[in-house]
């Protein structure tokens, strides 16, 4: 079943001698329960083309359907209560609010929708990322991997059929990256969830059912195992 | 780039719009400064020129005291001109006139004239011989005299000769009373007063004025002198009014003013000092990434403290001549409505005058609060650690110990409370400045009720020319009114016909009144003043009247008032009235009736007073026409000079009252949407983020609405707790000291400023959320 679909995705910059095209009528499909790594140089437009799909970019040119809804007709105040019910996000930076504690971060997307998280949900997901023990405390009193492993907290608490995940071991140690990676995996593997991964790391793309590589805005799909494309 | 502080103007450049608020905020603390003291001393200066010309240019006066004690004060270094003032017929009793009108005698020294009133020749000169006098402007006119002119003084003892050098201008007194002045030198003055009064009396009735150089302490001197002399209290007279304006007053009034203004000057001080903290503090914190940066590269806690200071002196250099400006415009319309509202007395303002005590505190102000306000902030930026700088993440946290608390509150709601209360000096600061324009606001609307107090103010129905039967009798015929109403420089010509004591029965209580008729526009005038019944029902029902309220008793709507002088007729009062513009003995009441009732009840036709409002356009000719065509038969008594003097004190108080609280009212607009702007500024980065996680644009407005209501609230809280307590202080040395007059909550006050800082949070939130709402999600992520 198709989650994310893509059609003659393009995004320009600037216009003129300083017009850059960042993403060159990109088209693919991602299906439920895939863990999709989107790996590509630095400036490529891999980040960009992580943005439009989140609807924190608008494209140029194109269409994005998220579980068969179009993102890109809905009006500014509907996409963004689109993105925080049916997308979860995992910044490279974590992004978590700093004046709430883990429990209330990993929450927030529901508390925004002005519900009670159910507590045994909440207790869940503590449980998965390991986590039980700090639900009180502050970001600030985190680790790295912690702070992060709280962000993919909040990215799975409303079950969104997709995670977009902007290099999120990009700011860890390897240990704590392998961490993160096998949280990631497990989790999205337990709610049959989707996952678009960008990551510099070739080892980290390898644990991906498949790999998108952009360059210069051209999306090409590799397929199966980084390593055995990419080698 | 020769130093590290060569980054100064270059951040400068790269930081211009977020620059921009913090030297906004020391534009509008250094305007506020500039213009309320401006004001202040334009308003002293506005307010000794009118007590000048009014009351006369003297500090002290000393009755009772010998020529030995005079010549000895004169002598003294501290005095610049002094003059015996003597005075006979003031009250118009004494049996003095010139040509059939009443005739005030002064006797006086030269410098009287020349040196302590203002401009008060208006041709000729001050006599120089005994039987030599100045003669007053309406005399001039009305017996078309001329320098040099010889005229006749009627005394009770017969006539005497003076010859005219010169004229005088009009004042209030002579012209309601009708009557003419003349000014003689002392010893003329003397010799007419030996011989008519028959008084052995060494004080001629006279009075020794003095004034002294404004440089000396005019307290001491005055101490001095009563200590030198042996002069009793009684003996001496200050002149309280222009001695507090020139801040030489002992007078334990004007000490309690001069204490309320130290408070007021006070109040505004903080405010300033207040916005500039507050402004510059939401700056540095904008930017520790910078400042940790510039210590990871290895500047030294020190150098980042003086790039901080350095910066903030770098906007002074705009922000302290711009807000200078600006308040010296404000003053320059302020003292230019004063010059066109009330020219008589203000045209001596000057057009582009510079306050400089304001210009100077401006200044100061503005620049040694950037001092002060800018350490703080720089200790603080000096403390960022490299280390912070480089993770790039750790400063940009929350460092406090509790979470929001999302119990009670929406997240959006609960997260907006939070922000407010995280940082717990930024909190002070910001309800230190929500809550002072509120105790500012507060603190300077009691000058209203000091204004309200001190002036008496033109009613609706004040005439400009009165004519009035000299002896109070309903004798100005009716002919006369129907004249005057076609009289084309005339706006209004309204009668009264009076009847004093009349005898009445009221419940089978025998009783007097004072019957007065009203016509058309007094009634009109009335209805402000109706407690209840009906105006309607006096003007068309014949045998109907009004009371006026007296706390004696007054008859009340529905009783029968029998007036029992000739034969007996009922008047039913219809109305009662709360007070009237006539005042008589205490056991005496009032009852109003229009003229059909009144021409039945007593059978007097014609008015005992015609009173005139005339066109603005009108001139004095115009008046010396209505004059000629009145007569000598009546008191014509014109009044246009002291209603002016009363228009001009409450054009100069209520310009510069009024206009300081529209400034406070304006600041404090200002000052929170700039507070806010700034306090959103800060956390611009992490709202976007919100916004990536999900935070929709209505919910990121209840989150910057709560954040400011939450310095609304305790702020108003503070405010008007403090507020109130300034008000009631400044309120009992103001009015309560002088007047009794005890102190009540300034409801209305309150409901204004409070509606005001209401209205300025709903102003102040939408501005930023604009701001965030265009700012690229993805270009802020990707910064940090």
């Amino acid at each position: 079943m198709e989650v994310l679909k893509i059609q003659h995705l393009s995004k320009t910059y600037g216009s003129g001698e300083s017009r850059v095209e960042a993403l060159k009528d990109v088209s693919f499909t991602v299906n439920q329960g895939e863990f999709v790594a989107v790996v590509g140089e630095s400036g490529s437009g891999k980040s960009t083309l992580l943005n439009c799909i989140g609807a924190l970019d608008t494209p140029t040119y194109g269409n994005i359907y998220i579980d068969g809804n179009e993102l890109l007709s809905m009006k500014e105040e509907q996409r963004t209560i689109f993105r925080r019910r049916n997308i979860g996000f995992v910044f490279q930076s974590f992004q978590l609010v700093s004046e709430l504690s883990v429990e209330q971060n990993i929450a927030f997307p529901i508390l925004l929708d002005y519900r009670q998280p159910e507590r045994e949900k909440v207790d869940e997901i503590l449980e998965v990322l390991n986590l039980k023990e700090r639900r009180h405390h502050l970001p600030s009193q985190l680790s790295g991997g912690q702070q992060q492993r709280v962000a993919i907290g909040r990215a799975l608490i409303t079950r969104p059929k997709l995670i977009l995940a902007d290099e999120p071991t990009g700011n860890l140690d390897s240990k704590n990256s392998r961490d993160v990676m096998d949280l990631l995996i497990r989790a999205s593997r337990h709610y049959q969830q989707t996952i678009l991964m960008i990551t510099h790391n070739m080892s980290l793309a390898a644990s991906a059912d498949r790999v998108l590589r952009v360059s210069d805005g051209i999306l090409t799909d590799l397929g199966g195992k980084v390593d055995e494309k990419l080698s | 780039m020769k130093s590290y502080l060569d980054l100064v103007p270059i951040s400068s450049r790269l930081h211009r719009k977020q620059n921009r608020m913090s030297i906004f905020c020391i534009v509008l603390a250094v305007f506020l400064v500039t213009v309320i003291f401006g004001m202040a001393d334009m308003f002293i200066r506005s307010q000794i020129m009118q007590a000048r010309m009014e009351d006369g240019n003297w500090h002290v006066s000393f009755r009772n005291i010998s020529e030995e004690q005079a010549r000895l004060i004169s002598a003294r270094p501290e005095v610049e001109a002094s003059s015996w003032y003597g005075v006979l017929n003031y009250s118009g009793e004494q049996g003095y006139s010139l040509q059939g009108k009443n005739l005030i005698l002064c006797g006086s020294e030269e410098s009287w004239i020349t040196k302590m009133q203002t401009d008060m020749i208006t041709e000729g000169a001050f006599p120089k011989k005994d039987n030599e006098a100045l003669m007053s402007e309406n005399a001039k006119t009305a017996m078309d005299l001329k320098i040099g002119d010889l005229v006749f003084v009627e005394t009770p003892v017969g006539k005497f000769q003076i010859t005219i050098s010169g004229f005088l201008k009009n004042v209030s007194k002579t012209m309601e009373e009708d009557s003419y002045g003349v000014f003689l030198t002392t010893d003329g003055f003397r010799s007419i007063y030996q011989q008519t009064e028959k008084d052995d009396s060494t004080y001629f009735n006279s009075i020794y004025f003095v004034q002294f150089s404004n440089r000396c302490n005019i307290n001491n001197t005055i101490s001095d002198i009563k200590a030198q002399l042996g002069l009793s209290g009684n003996q001496v007279s200050e002149n309280t009014k222009l001695l507090g304006l020139l801040g030489q007053s002992g007078n334990s009034f004007m000490l309690q003013i001069y204490g309320s203004a130290f408070i007021l000057f006070l109040l505004v001080l903080m405010a300033g000092v207040m916005m500039i903290a507050s402004s510059l503090n939401s700056n540095v914190a904008q930017r520790t990434e910078f400042f940790g940066m510039m210590r990871c590269i290895g500047a030294t806690p020190k150098q980042v403290m003086r790039l901080v200071v350095k910066e903030a002196f770098g906007w002074c250099k705009f922000a302290i001549p711009a807000g200078v400006g600006a308040g010296v415009i404000v003053i320059w319309i302020l003292c230019a409505m004063l010059r066109y509202l009330s020219p008589e007395y203000f045209i001596g303002m000057p057009a582009f005058a510079i306050s400089f005590p304001s210009v100077i505190s401006g200044i100061c102000i503005g620049a040694l609060t950037v001092f002060f306000a800018a350490r703080s902030p720089a200790k603080k930026a000096s403390r960022v650690s490299p280390l912070a700088a480089i993770s790039g993440i750790n400063n940009k946290l929350f460092h406090g110990k509790k979470a929001a608390s999302t119990a009670f509150f929406k997240i959006d709601t609960a997260l907006g409370i939070h922000h407010a209360k995280s940082s717990k000096g930024n909190f002070v600061l910001m309800v230190g400045s929500f809550s002072l324009s509120i105790i500012l606001f507060l603190s300077f609307s009691v000058t209203i009720d000091f204004m309200n107090h001190a002036l008496k103010p033109l009613k609706p129905w004040t005439p400009d020319i009165s004519i009035v039967s000299p002896n109070n009798s309903c004798s100005i015929s009716n002919n006369l009114l129907k004249d005057l109403e076609e009289n084309p420089a005339v706006k209004k010509a309204y009668g009264r016909m009076f009847a004093y004591n009349v005898p009445i029965q009221l419940n089978g209580v025998d009783k007097t009144v004072d019957l007065i008729s009203y016509e058309e526009h007094q009634f009109d005038w009335a209805k402000d003043y109706l407690l209840e019944g009906s105006l309607q029902r006096v003007q068309n029902e014949v045998n109907t009247g009004l009371s006026v309220f007296k706390q004696q008793g007054t008859p009340k709507v529905g009783d029968t008032v029998t007036f029992v002088e000739n034969r007996s007729v009922d008047i039913e009062i219809v109305g009662t009235l709360s007070s009237s513009p006539f005042q008589n003995v205490l056991d005496v009441g009032t009852i109003i009736c229009s003229e059909n009732t009144f021409r039945q009840l007593t059978g007097n036709t014609d008015y005992t007073i015609i009173d005139l409002q005339l066109l603005k356009s009108a001139t004095q000719k115009d008046v010396d026409l209505i004059h000629a065509a009145v007569g000598s038969e009546y008191i014509f008594s014109d009044e246009r000079l002291g209603n002016r003097s009363v228009l001009g004190s409450y054009y100069s108080f209520g310009l510069f009252i009024y206009g300081f609280m529209t400034l406070i009212a304006l600041i404090t607009i200002f000052n929170i949407v700039n507070s806010i702007a700034m306090s959103v500024s800060a956390r611009m980065k992490e709202y976007v983020a919100f916004r990536a996680i999900g935070l929709s644009n209505q919910q990121m407005k209840k989150m910057i609405v709560a954040e400011a209501s939450t310095y609304a609230v305790v702020g108003g809280f503070w405010g008007s707790v403090l507020g109130l307590l300034f008000n009631k202080l400044l309120y009992e040395k103001m009015i309560t000291f002088y007047w009794g007059e005890q102190w009540k909550i300034p409801f209305v006050d309150l409901g204004i400023i409070l509606g005001i800082v209401i209205i300025a949070v709903m102003i102040a939130v939408n501005g930023p959320l604009k701001r965030i709402r265009k700012i690229s999600i993805v270009d802020t992520m990707s910064a940090q």
